[in-house]
């Protein structure tokens, strides 16, 4: 059997154990342990002497993994980007955004739901987290929504979608861990996050207006705002302008000069500030102590897959399995575009059942050559490429793309996690409705991803001004 | 025989011995033996010497600078301003500092086999903003610069500063770091060039050593033809980096200095000189103290280094 | 994909074992979690002492690479005692009694072999760059300041330990569990179906904005 059919073989193990409920982080090592062991003894001519040779050579190997991967300094961003999101919460930044949204753009039709997704564009500046936005937007915005008589599946709907911009608008975990595993620039792919969430946040906006002009009864309007009281809301949404302002510095200086720091720093920093203004809004050891725990825990749990992952990977590496697949892909007899469409058709499909972070986790080792393979290679000019960009310039784009479409997976059944919390949230909405309500924002996100799409210049444009062309 | 090999990045000039030793035995033994080439999907850079210990791969390259305590007795080829001024030179330097039984004996630790050197050209400084015209306008820069070239850069008044390979043009483009000091192939991949204003054509610090290592178990394992077709393939590999390197990269390189409108400084060789007095002496000093400590016969080492400079 | 669970607990020996040796996984995990906070104030030292005191923190990156262990590995146990580690529950979530249980133990016991073996991976990973007989007990260290990486290597073998153990506890609870055909064990993190989780993420959250609005801290509302 050669090493290609034993990649498949593993490959297919490895779905079966994650299917039947084996944790994902070590269904992905035991699968890799099992494939290196199977590749070295192959090598062997599975002689019986050799096995526990061809054993202790996969172990040692796969037991360098975890070290040597997460001892990284990009991956730092992870942990702080999580402890930013909790220690918001307790500086009291959530409620402030949407009373503050509120007042500036609560008057047009559907006006607290396009609230919504303005304050949860501004709080994602601060969380990086999707699940924990919703969670925190379900208590804040659907009670005020339904006091004024709004549609409840509606009003869950946007909630729920609303909180998947956390992952596109800067800090995100999830756009870290793509940097990491397709080994480009955080930095770039952080800036390159920011208009796409915009983009996304705006088109959320016009279909909220758009439902409330065309079904009078899903929600109307909140007027009578004084331009005195629109100013006064927003001292207390400041700190949110400012950590954002701050992580950009770090990345970027707009005013040309040099920027701060590096985009780690700057996560660090951001943190920091609102550690401090957390403070000063009462927070004391109990509730640090839980903010703590809370990111030991979720980091932990990113990490642990992340390594796992990573014993699998470095076994594909032995198998060649990616380059194998990136050949079949750019092989194909038919246009790269179709084909990329029908690989973010199958990420739509998987997105139904799995898990953001596992999801591209387990597939990008493999899908993300193939992609910069049928854009023209490492190295190609955009001149010559299929989807007239360079291989950096693709490797950002597709990012921002299958980011977007992980996000996806939050609000699809029969498994949409964002979902799940905002019924959590409120008992009186089940799960179906929230389903339901999310429905329309299944086609604003179809949308966002066709527009981002035939408008590389969404995603390019800020990366573009980092790296000086 | 399939031998799995240990490279990390993308193929650069760099990996060219590699790429071309693999090309000659696979032709020499008439496809009986192949070295199968992973660009990083086999280990980390800094794991390659794990990797050969534990029998994962049979083929590796890595930098001696990447883990000094592995590799104690190669650290002496990055000590600064060793004079060496060609790849040639380079490569006669390092092979017969790779012939000496203590730098055998280090190696064999890890149950690798030297093959080959690859060779460097001496490492110069790129950076944006002002151009230091004199030494002393080196002083409050800050630079990526590690091992004997941060030393050098230290000496200097310069800051040197810390961050990996990827990072560097970020940190250089958002002025974090002023300048950055690399070969010019690794100036063109890591792309410090982009907005850069100025080079320093004769700074020449130092370089890394970064050599090719075999398996020993699996090296004593090849028929003796094969390890004929691998060791007399060493000389044309390496022949063949050396042109590339010369007419490939360097012919690249000084028309992009043009392209760009990179100002190219030259220091008065009296000012080198006296820096390399001042920086030289006291880093080969402490690099034979602290590795003596170890075992290793440190002096002996550099005096062999020094020799065959002086002599070649 | 199950992130929450429910932990019972009666006075069983086992129940007991576990809450004792949850202590030790809770003080492990509040260490990661004291780790990221550190790296947060190293990173304002650095910024701070770069652009005020012209005057950057030596070896910074190699300082994040030493931490980084800290905050990857050792609360590991502690997310596994919670049920933490995420995965896909659509079949498991449908199986009941006994049926579960067995499931449950087989997939804990293929946790426990992956682990015990990566014990040994990890263990020989360090102990490749530790010597006796080096300066620092150290045969390889990092790029800048020269740190020795030893220690940083040996928390993957300590943490994974624990997790073993850890792991030996939860085989124990499910294989009790089926034996005795319990319906709800105690010492073994519960499925729960989908509601219950969310309402357990729901509950962590709004107890953050009840603090908030019952210490009146939120001046914007008016
Ligand atoms: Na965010
Ligand atoms: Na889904």
């Amino acid at each position: 059997m050669d090493s290609i059919e034993i990649g498949l073989f593993v490959t297919g193990g490895l779905l079966v154990m994650v299917l039947i409920g084996v944790r994902v982080a070590f269904a992905a090592a035991i699968a890799g342990l099992v494939g290196l062991v199977w590749i070295f003894w192959a090598k062997k001519g599975y002689d019986a002497s050799a096995f526990f040779w061809a054993l202790s050579v996969a172990v040692k190997t796969a037991g360098q993994v975890p070290h040597s991967k997460v001892a990284s300094q990009a991956l730092s961003l992870i942990p702080a980007f999580i402890l930013i999101g909790y220690l918001a919460y307790y500086a009291g930044l959530t409620k402030a955004l949407f009373e503050a949204a509120k007042r500036w753009v609560g008057w047009l039709p559907g006006g607290l739901g396009v609230s919504t997704v303005f304050a949860t564009a501004g709080f994602a500046a601060v969380s990086g987290a999707s699940v924990a936005t919703s969670a925190v937007f379900a208590r804040i915005a659907i009670p005020e929504m339904l006091a004024i008589g709004y549609d409840k599946k509606f009003a869950a709907g946007v909630v729920a979608c609303a909180g998947t911009l956390a992952s596109l608008i800067p800090p995100s975990a999830i756009l870290v861990i793509y940097a990491i595993i397709v080994e480009q620039d955080v930095g770039s792919l952080l800036l390159a996050g920011f208009l796409p969430g915009a983009f996304s946040a705006v088109i959320y906006a016009m279909l909220v207006i758009g439902l409330a002009v065309t079904f009078k009864k899903l929600g109307p309007p909140v007027t009578g705002f004084t331009w005195k009281e629109r100013f006064a809301s927003l001292p207390g949404a400041s700190p949110i302008f400012m950590v954002v302002a701050i992580i950009i510095l770090f990345i970027y200086n707009p005013f040309g000069g040099d920027a701060w720091g590096t985009p780690t720093e700057g996560g660090a920093i951001g943190a920091f500030l609102i550690f401090l203004i957390a403070l000063a809004r009462g927070m004391r050891w109990p509730q640090f102590k839980d903010s703590l725990l809370e990111t030991a825990k979720l980091s932990v749990m990113i990490f642990t897959i992340i390594w796992g992952v990573l014993i699998y990977v470095r076994f594909l590496g032995f198998a060649d399995l990616p380059g194998t697949f990136a050949d079949w892909i750019s092989s194909l007899h038919q246009s790269p575009m179709l084909t990329l469409v029908l690989i973010l058709l199958a990420y739509a499909v998987l997105g139904m059942f799995m898990d953001a972070i596992g999801m591209l986790l387990l597939t990008l080792p493999v899908v993300f050559p193939a992609i910069i393979a049928l854009n023209g290679g490492e190295g190609v000019s955009a001149a010559d490429s299929a989807f007239g960009m360079d291989s950096v310039s693709c490797a950002i784009w597709f990012g921002i793309i299958v980011v977007k479409m992980a996000e996806l997976c939050l609000i699809t059944p029969p498994i949409g996690l964002n979902c799940f919390v905002v019924a959590g949230v409120r008992p009186d909405i089940s799960v179906q409705e929230v389903f339901r309500g999310a429905f329309p924002f299944f086609i604003a996100d179809a949308l966002t991803i066709a527009g981002l799409i035939a408008f590389p210049a969404i995603t390019l444009y800020l990366p573009g001004l980092l790296l000086g062309n | 025989t399939e031998w799995n090999v240990s490279l990390w990045g993308k193929r650069r000039a760099f990996t060219e011995n590699v790429e071309k030793i693999a090309e000659l035995v696979k032709e020499k033994t008439n496809g009986e033996f192949t070295l199968n080439l992973s660009y990083g999907g086999l280990a980390k850079n800094k794991e390659n010497l794990d990797g050969i210990s534990i029998g994962a791969f049979e083929m590796a390259q890595f930098c001696a600078g990447y883990h000094a305590d592995k590799n104690p007795s190669l650290t002496v080829l990055e000590l600064p301003f060793l004079g060496v001024g060609s790849l040639e030179q380079e490569i006669q330097v390092s092979q017969t500092l790779y012939a000496h039984p203590a730098v055998v004996a280090d190696l064999a630790r890890w149950n690798a086999t030297l093959l080959m050197p690859t060779p460097m050209p001496q490492y110069n400084i790129v950076g944006s903003g002002d151009a230091p015209k004199k030494l002393a306008d080196f002083a409050g820069m800050t630079v990526r610069a590690t091992g004997g070239i941060g030393e050098a850069m230290e000496a200097l008044g310069a800051v040197p500063t810390s961050m990996t390979a990827s990072e560097v043009r970020q940190a250089m483009d958002s002025g974090v770091i002023k300048a950055a000091s690399f070969a010019p192939h690794a100036h063109m991949a890591f792309g410090t060039v982009e907005n850069a204003t100025w080079w320093t054509t004769n700074l020449n610090p130092g370089t890394v050593n970064c050599p090719v290592v075999v398996n020993t178990d699996a090296l004593n394992a090849l028929s003796d033809s094969e390890r004929e077709a691998l060791l007399g393939s060493v000389d044309e590999a390496l022949a063949f980096y050396v042109q590339n390197y010369n007419e490939k990269t360097m012919v690249k390189w000084y028309p992009l200095l043009e392209e760009k409108g990179i100002e190219q400084i030259t220091y008065d060789p009296a000012a080198i000189a006296d820096l390399k007095e001042k920086v030289a002496g006291p880093a080969a000093k402490a690099w034979i103290e602290e590795n003596a400590a170890r075992g290793l016969p440190a002096q002996e080492l550099y005096d062999l280094v020094v020799s065959t400079v002086a002599g070649s | 994909m199950a992130g929450h669970a429910s932990i019972l607990s009666d006075d069983s020996l086992i129940s007991r074992i576990d809450r004792t040796f949850f202590k030790l996984e809770t003080f492990l995990a509040l260490i990661g979690g004291l780790a990221v906070f550190s790296l947060m104030l190293l990173a304002v030292a650095s910024v701070g002492g770069r652009n005020f005191f012209n005057q950057p923190l030596p070896g910074y990156v190699d300082w994040i690479e030493q931490f980084m262990p800290l905050i990857a590995f050792v609360g590991v146990a502690y997310c596994q005692r919670l049920g933490g580690h995420i995965r896909m529950d659509i079949v498991v979530s449908r199986l009941k009694g006994r049926g579960l249980w067995a499931a449950e133990f087989v997939s804990t016991m293929l946790m426990l072999i992956i682990m015990i073996l990566l014990v040994w991976g990890s263990w020989a990973h360090f102990e490749r760059s530790f010597d006796f007989n080096a300066p620092l007990w150290s045969r390889d260290s990092s790029l800048d300041i020269r740190l020795p990486l030893w220690p940083a290597k040996l928390l993957a073998p300590f943490a994974f330990s624990i997790l073993c153990v850890r792991l030996t506890l939860h085989a124990w609870g499910y294989g009790r569990a089926f034996l005795r055909g319990d319906a709800e064990p105690v010492a073994v993190p519960l499925v729960e179906d989908a509601a219950t989780q969310a309402a357990h993420e729901a509950e962590a959250v709004s107890g953050f904005e009840e603090e908030i609005s019952a210490a009146g801290t939120d001046k914007s509302n008016g």
